[in-house]
């Protein structure tokens, strides 16, 4: 009942018409920046941060979470479109979102991306409110041992991945744990294939090879077969999902919606993750895994609303624990510090309007992006009408400066060119590029953690199975690879034998 | 028709420069200034030169733009600044890894030379604080548990060559005691990990550890400021709780690539000062455990050089490498 | 054998494997291994450079049985200008501001495909670069120099 009247507080202080319209500013310009590649709530917040020290603490923090929310919604948008990821979390949307769009499923892949988005995003937000610190305790459990084992559970699926042939697939990962490793040894502090680039020594930047191997990978080959995609920009069809569209998608909005929260929490991980785990997850689920990769709707559905409950949870244990589990919420943190406001275990006791004010406008930002997303997909899909060799220099124009603005570096364009070119040789040589980016975003995480895991040992591995949790997923591991090799083993043997 | 137009940009550009250099030092600034912070947006080094950003923006009548220009600790950033032009429109915000990198990295710069300096904004203290499940109270009984079991005791840092990792050998070298290092990437995972009992001990900023001491998730033994903090004023310093001569503390400041003219420089130290005055840097600091410093351009300098001197030591002794 | 060879889309995704691995290992040596209880910077790549040329060689065999072809063309025009314009984009970037590095990217991309049409390009890449620039220097407020650098 205490949380009905919280909530109900957080409602009235949500909807005054100063918080309504920071809301709506927040979703709106999230939207927009989330469209964009490069571009992130990031350096929007940043950007945006002097302008908060005249906004009332809740005003503020209420339009700068919109805009990182409203971005989650807008960088599905590009992927599917255009095979752009806007943001990080959508590249896995690329996959089946974008051949959705090829057969003239645009509509139904950008209603479904916004539906589970809104589901997954109503789900997140009332976690927050109904256990927030308990999930904050339940994430400090999690030490290298258990990020390590989840990571390893992590890319054993990513067997799953695979579009026809597994070596291939299973040696893209690979190539994407290599490209990972590029620059600084968190344990060590060595340089690793920097080629004594100063500004490698960071790594290279997701959002770089993402849009190298996907968008300018794909404009490239789109090029060379002008066949294929007139094919793509005669045929649309209806905009809204279908009744069965739907029905295909529920199960796909909850399991994905409880994988999100479930990463969310845990600060160790980075973002694309949890779509990554949804998008496996469908496939393994499936009663036909061969049309994924080919225009499934689960394939949108699902990662679509893990990424959404993912950015909501990250917000558990900033809020509870003061703790930044990426740099957008490291700003939102400063921010609020401006405010003279230190979040932590008491701002709900303390900071009451806040807490529960921000809760509630994150539902109602929710709710006024889908009634903002819903009628533009008209817009969005009359776009794909466009002939594409109209459409081509402005996709290019959008992620140049996109990634450009990421580091004011000309080097990341340099780099991005360089994957253009290496993606569009994958995708001649039947090279799937999405193995390759899950590896590339748990390869320095799961050796970073290993390492840990085993400098803190002091050497001794059996820290992987005498702690529950890390055992447990262990277990999961060991089941995965069994439920994998079984049915190659037993064709064998009837290949064998026949 | 190319060389020709590009001719007359050439033209246009030398008239703009030389009218520039006459009416700089009275007019300055008649454009954006851009302050870079060699850091990513989010890390204290960016909101401190944010919230200053803003005020010193009003101060000088310009806005002051903040370009995000990081990687490798702040080198390339850096390295920017110490390249642009010494005309007051480029200047940079450093912060104690300054005073390091020279130490860490083969830099394309000289940290001293390549840079006049404008001023400090302001200095945070370490923090060294424990899982409240490690049976110790006080400074004194961390080390009589680390000289019990040398290098059994571990530590949790933002990383190699970080605020933190050289504060905590600066500790061990001072105290003569054996503490491992383990390195995180960031100073909010390395806080979760000691919050959750994996590592035991911590060095951190005040900044970010504070609401986590006052909730009890962690144990606070002392401050590395000469001074208790005003935010925690039960906590010792380090120095007087049994590691005498210790102090670490973090700071902020401002320097312009060198041969900027004195005039700009008074004119945007004076701004400085103004900018720490307002309402929102107090409330920043305040907050976070930090205390606002002033300094002349001339004391700040000398301060850059002592910082530098102070920290080798510690690089060269820990054996501390980043390359 | 030797005309099917150059096609061969397995054997050119086996050769790629296997050129990456053995670079990654060659490139590792100078970091140090460790062992598997202590593990060094070296450590994590020369496995990984191993795993891709074990994968690489597996792939090469089997393109030698299967023998598929590479499908559809090389596009070798958009190949070689779009990237060339996005180096050029980054160059002008840094030297002669923002609305030079767009119109060169802008029109370097619309004459990637060989359906473009000289005076569509030119229209196309003005109109673009003026889109470009009320949204993301105005709009968006990104500190880029219009013209010239700083």
């Amino acid at each position: 009942m205490e949380l009905f009247n919280n909530l109900i507080f957080g409602f009235a202080v949500a909807l005054s018409w100063q918080n309504l319209l920071y809301c709506m500013i927040g979703v709106s310009v999230g939207t927009l920046i989330g469209v964009l590649p490069g571009i992130g709530p990031l350096a929007t917040i940043a950007m945006l941060l002097p302008i908060t020290f005249n906004v009332a603490p809740v005003g503020a923090l209420i339009m700068l979470a919109g805009i990182y929310y409203g971005a989650q919604y807008g960088g599905s948008t590009t992927a599917i479109l255009v095979n752009l990821p806007g943001e990080t979390s959508a590249v896995v949307t690329c996959i089946d979102g974008y051949q959705m769009a090829r057969q003239g499923r645009a509509g139904p892949a950008l209603a479904i991306a916004a539906i589970g988005s809104f589901f997954a995003g109503t789900v997140g937000t009332l976690l927050i409110a109904v256990a927030g610190p308990p999930l904050a305790e339940l994430a400090l459990k999690f030490g290298a041992p258990e990020y390590f084992s989840l990571m390893l559970m992590g890319l054993v699926a990513a067997a799953v991945l695979a579009q026809g042939d597994m070596i291939k697939s299973l040696a893209m990962v690979a190539m994407g744990l290599l490209l990972g490793i590029v620059g600084t040894d968190v344990n060590t502090g060595v340089q690793r294939f920097s080629f004594g680039i100063t500004e490698l020594s960071d790594g290279i930047g997701f959002i770089v090879v993402a849009v190298g191997v996907f968008a300018v990978g794909e404009i490239v080959a789109n090029l060379g077969d002008p066949e294929e995609r007139r094919v793509f920009t005669e045929k649309v069809n209806n905009l809204m999902p279908s009744w069965n569209d739907l029905k295909q998608s529920i199960m796909p909005i909850i399991r994905g919606t409880a994988i999100g929260s479930f990463f969310g929490v845990l600060p160790g991980t980075g973002p694309a993750i949890a779509s990554f785990a949804s998008y496996m997850v469908e496939k393994k689920v499936a009663k036909d895994p061969s049309r994924f990769g080919k225009g499934a709707i689960e394939g949108v559905a699902g990662p679509e609303s893990a990424n959404n409950a993912d950015a909501q949870c990250k917000f558990i244990p900033m809020l509870t624990l003061g703790l930044p589990a990426s740099g957008v919420m490291a700003l939102m943190l400063g921010a609020l510090t401006i405010q003279g406001i230190q979040p932590g275990p008491d701002v709900m006791t303390t900071r009451p309007e806040l807490f529960w004010g921000l809760i509630a406008s994150m539902w109602i930002g929710n709710a006024l992006l889908v009634v903002l997303n819903l009628p533009m997909i008209g817009i969005w899909v009359k776009l794909l009408k466009v002939p594409y060799r109209l459409l081509f220099p402005a996709i290019m124009a959008f992620s140049a400066v996109g990634i450009y603005s990421v580091n004011t570096s000309s080097f990341e364009i340099y780099l991005t060119a360089l994957f253009g070119v290496i993606g569009f040789i994958w995708i001649k040589l039947g090279c799937s590029p999405a193995p390759m980016l899950l590896g590339f975003v748990l390869g320095p995480m799961m050796e970073e953690h290993l390492r840990r895991a085993m400098l803190m040992s002091k050497g001794d591995p059996s820290v992987f199975v005498t702690r529950p949790i890390s055992l447990g997923f262990m277990i999961v591991t060991a089941l995965i690879l069994v439920v994998m090799i079984a049915p190659a083993v037993r064709r064998r043997r009837v290949d064998i034998a026949g | 028709m190319l060389t020709k137009r590009s001719l007359l940009l050439t033209a246009a550009g030398l008239l703009v420069a030389l009218t520039t250099s006459v009416a700089a030092q009275s007019d300055y600034p008649n454009r954006p200034v851009r302050l870079i912070i060699p850091f990513p947006p989010g890390g204290s080094n960016d909101v401190v030169g944010r919230v200053i950003a803003q005020h010193l923006g009003e101060a000088l009548g310009k806005q002051v733009i903040v370009d995000n220009r990081s990687g490798a600790g702040g080198v390339v950033g850096t390295e920017v600044a110490a390249h642009a032009q010494p005309d007051g429109y480029t200047i940079l915000g450093i912060s104690l890894a300054h005073a390091v990198n020279p130490w860490l990295y083969k830099l394309p710069y000289d940290p001293i030379k390549a840079f006049a300096p404008v001023g400090i904004m302001g200095k945070g203290p370490v923090v060294l604080s424990v899982h409240p499940g490690l049976p110790v109270h006080s400074v004194k009984e961390l080390l009589a548990l680390a000289k019990q079991k040398p290098g059994d005791l571990q530590y949790a840092s933002a990383g190699v060559g970080s605020f933190q990792h050289l504060s905590a050998e600066l500790f061990k070298l001072t105290a003569g005691v054996d503490i491992l290092h383990v390195p995180f990437k960031g100073g909010g995972p390395a806080m979760i990990d000691v919050m959750g009992g994996h590592t035991k001990v911590m060095f951190s900023s005040l900044v970010q550890t504070t609401p986590n001491i006052k909730s009890g998730k962690l144990r606070a033994l002392g401050v590395g400021s000469t001074e208790r903090s005003k935010i925690l004023p039960d906590i010792p310093t380090i120095a007087e709780a049994g590691v005498p001569g210790y102090a670490s503390e973090n700071w902020w400041g401002i320097v312009a690539p060198a041969g900027t003219p004195a005039p700009i420089i008074a004119k945007l130290h004076e701004a400085l000062t103004k900018a720490q005055a307002s309402p929102e840097a107090q409330k920043y600091f305040d907050t976070e455990g930090a205390t606002i410093v002033s300094m002349s351009s001339e004391e700040f300098g000398r301060f850059m050089v002592s910082e530098m001197n102070k920290w080798e030591q510690v690089v060269k002794k820990g054996g501390i490498k980043a390359e | 054998m030797q005309f099917e060879f150059r096609n061969n889309r397995d054997v050119w995704a086996g050769a790629m494997l296997i050129a990456t691995g053995a670079v990654a290992i060659f490139m590792a040596r100078n970091y140090a291994m460790g062992t598997t209880l202590r593990m060094g910077p070296g450590y994590f790549p020369t496995v990984l450079g191993g795993l891709l040329i074990v994968a690489g060689l597996y792939l090469a065999v089997m393109g030698l049985r299967r023998n598929e072809k590479i499908g559809g063309s090389w596009s070798l025009r958009a190949l070689i200008i779009l990237p060339l314009s996005l180096v050029l984009f980054g160059l002008l970037m840094e030297h002669a501001g923002f609305i030079p590095a767009l119109l060169v990217l802008t029109f370097g991309s619309t004459i990637a495909t060989t359906e473009s049409r000289p005076l569509e390009a030119m229209l196309l890449s003005v109109g673009l670069t003026a889109f470009c620039v009320a949204l993301f220097i105005y709009g968006l407020g990104l500190p880029y120099p219009l013209l010239a650098s700083w």
